[in-house]
């Protein structure tokens, strides 16, 4: 149980100036990418159906050609969790909430299956890797692209009414390359690359496109904090795709997507799981990212990717989710002070999981992670 | 003499129609069957997966030059078998119960077919008692258990506990592999190998079916 917030009240400006690395000094903030419902609902103490959500969504998402197809139900299920996170956020003493624009994207169907072994249920979603919604040029001009129009910013203007002063949304986008192996399937893609790269070329536009758009409308809201664009690129030993087909295919396109957020002065925060030590220097050179999130201990553990690249991004938590998932309370107090003594002194790190606070992670190493860092703050006079 | 460095280097370049093509040819020359399995097909893959390895070569190019090979293979499967040839061993692989991740999966399959490993894949979410029975009615030799989460690789260690339930551990090797497993996890639960990619997949079935691995 959280006895109480991480801190009493929010302040999104030392969050911002940690990501931009503009001060080593003051707390270390806490930023996840995500929450699973599961956990929020824990944190939160508010009783939600997430299993039953779930499905709800993953059952329509991929069928909405607009927003007016929304049913009254998935809708009521939208508002649901924006409060769910809203509440959240409030509790865990956060300082931003996590919001998702609505942009009718057509996706393939993912499928839902029960893990069963972290909690008493706990369903994931996985995405089909084999065919995907566009495999050949007819399935391309089939596709039902949105016009920007149908894009909404609805969720960040209803979350902006009810947050406390000092909170500030982090928008949370899909990114191009995570979309481009949904709506292409990975092993069709991967063919694709030698047999028709101009096609992954045109799907790849079309995304940056919609991308671009939304990140900037975003960005220029005045509720907005931060964009955390989640895109991940690599399997355990390695990026997907060569860095070359990257640099020449994707890379441009994310600097496009951040710099429609730096055009607004947000903070451009890329989750990209994965080794992806081979596409950093494009990262941060060609892209120009602020900040880096995902780690597993299992890759590189996160104090070297701090060592390596604290002079030039800043690094967003990192604390294994095996360990999280697996591991014992004292275990994980003692790994979070150890990634604390590491990256703390120096600035520009958020504490944080390796990757969500996701329905398989155990609640009290979670509670664990949050006291350990928010001791730690108290020990340095936060 | 059949130009078997053009079947290799199909494969090696993920050229499927060239390999069929080449295998063909070599067949129409009258090139023993096991001949370019041995001499053309297992060295190509091998050097796909050097390459993987040193990250010459990544998912997409792993994924041509296996669909090459399956192109070449196709033509030889029938008249491999009608020869009485052997393969290198036969694997069950699988994605284990929870999990329907199968991109890694597929891969180590594809890497150990064009090794020359028989290759029965049952698939993503794959109950213990599905791996224990096919192992019971095939001649398997080995086991390949894939992961992506944290939580589902525990469904690892009830899976060989199922197979040592049935009577069947002492004849199967189990190998695993998959993003959150490591080799003191694979130490743990009891398993003969770790591969930390698809193409360490491979070496290792070759090691751990090496007549003196056998027990």
């Amino acid at each position: 149980m959280l006895d109480r917030p991480f801190k009493e009240k929010p302040n999104f400006e030392h969050l911002r100036a940690v990501l931009m690395r503009e001060r080593t000094d003051g707390p270390v903030p806490l930023l996840e990418l995500a929450a699973d419902p599961e956990i929020m609902a824990e944190v939160t103490g508010i009783p939600f159906a997430a299993d039953r959500a779930r499905a709800t969504i993953f059952s329509t998402v991929g069928s909405i050609a607009s927003l007016d197809s929304l049913d009254a139900d998935t809708a009521a299920l939208a508002v649901a969790l924006m409060e769910l996170s809203l509440a959240y956020s409030r509790t865990v003493g956060l300082d931003y909430v996590t919001v998702i624009p609505l942009v009718p994207l057509v996706r393939t169907r993912a499928q839902l299956a029960d893990t069963g072994l972290g909690r008493e249920r706990a369903l994931r979603s996985w995405q089909d890797e084999h065919r995907g919604l566009i495999t050949n040029r007819d399935d391309f001009s089939a596709y039902r692209w949105p016009s920007l129009d149908q894009i909404s910013l609805l969720p960040v203007d209803y979350t902006a009414t009810k947050m406390p002063d000092g909170m500030k949304v982090m928008l949370m986008y899909m990114g191009i390359f995570e979309d481009l192996r949904q709506l292409m399937g990975f092993e069709t893609l991967a063919y694709a690359t030698a047999d028709d790269p101009g096609l992954v070329d045109d799907v790849l536009e079309g995304l940056t496109q919609v991308a671009e758009y939304t990140v900037g409308l975003a960005a220029a809201h005045p509720a907005t904090g931060a964009i955390f664009y989640a895109d991940d690129m690599g399997f355990s030993s390695g990026p997907f795709l060569s860095p070359r087909f990257m640099r020449t295919h994707v890379m441009p396109r994310l600097k496009r997507i951040a710099d429609a957020c730096h055009a607004h002065g947000k903070p451009f925060i890329l989750h990209s799981c994965g080794n992806v030590l081979p596409l950093m220097e494009d990262f941060i050179d060609m892209v120009g990212i602020d900040a880096k999130h995902s780690f597993e201990d299992k890759i590189l553990p996160v104090e070297e990717w701090y060592a390596r690249y604290r002079n030039r991004i800043a690094i967003v938590g990192g604390l294994d989710m095996d360990l999280l998932g697996r591991g014992s309370e004292a275990e994980v107090r003692a790994r979070t002070r150890q990634i604390l003594q590491a990256c703390a002194p120096g600035g520009g790190y958020c504490m944080g999981t390796g990757n969500t606070a996701a329905n398989y992670i155990k609640i009290d190493n979670y509670y664990a992670m949050i006291d350990e860092t928010r001791t730690w703050n108290a020990e340095h006079g936060y | 003499m059949a130009d078997l460095q053009k079947l290799h280097d199909a494969i090696l370049s993920g050229d499927a129609k060239t390999a069929a093509a080449a295998a063909q040819e070599a067949l129409g020359q009258k090139v023993p069957p096991i001949e370019l399995v041995q001499h053309a097909m297992v060295p190509a893959m091998d050097e796909v997966g050097r390459r993987f390895e040193c990250q010459d070569y990544f998912v997409p190019e792993l994924l041509l030059s296996a669909r090459a090979m399956k192109a070449a293979l196709e033509l030889l499967r029938p008249l491999l078998a009608a020869s009485g040839a052997q393969p290198a061993g036969t694997v069950v692989i699988g994605t284990v119960q929870g999990d329907l991740h199968d991109i890694g999966k597929n891969l180590v399959a594809a890497l150990l077919e064009g090794g020359g490993f028989e290759v029965i894949d049952l698939g993503a979410d794959v109950a213990p008692e599905k791996f224990v029975e096919t192992v019971q009615r095939t001649r398997a030799n080995i086991v390949c258990l894939s992961a992506l989460l944290t939580v589902t690789m525990l469904s690892m260690r009830t899976t060989i506990e199922g197979l040592k339930a049935a009577g069947l551990r002492d004849r199967v090797k189990v190998l695993v592999g998959g993003a959150p497993v490591t080799r003191q996890f694979a130490d743990e639960i009891g398993a003969d190998g770790y591969g930390e990619n698809a193409s360490v997949a491979v070496s290792l079935a070759r090691t751990l079916t090496a007549p003196a691995a056998i027990g």
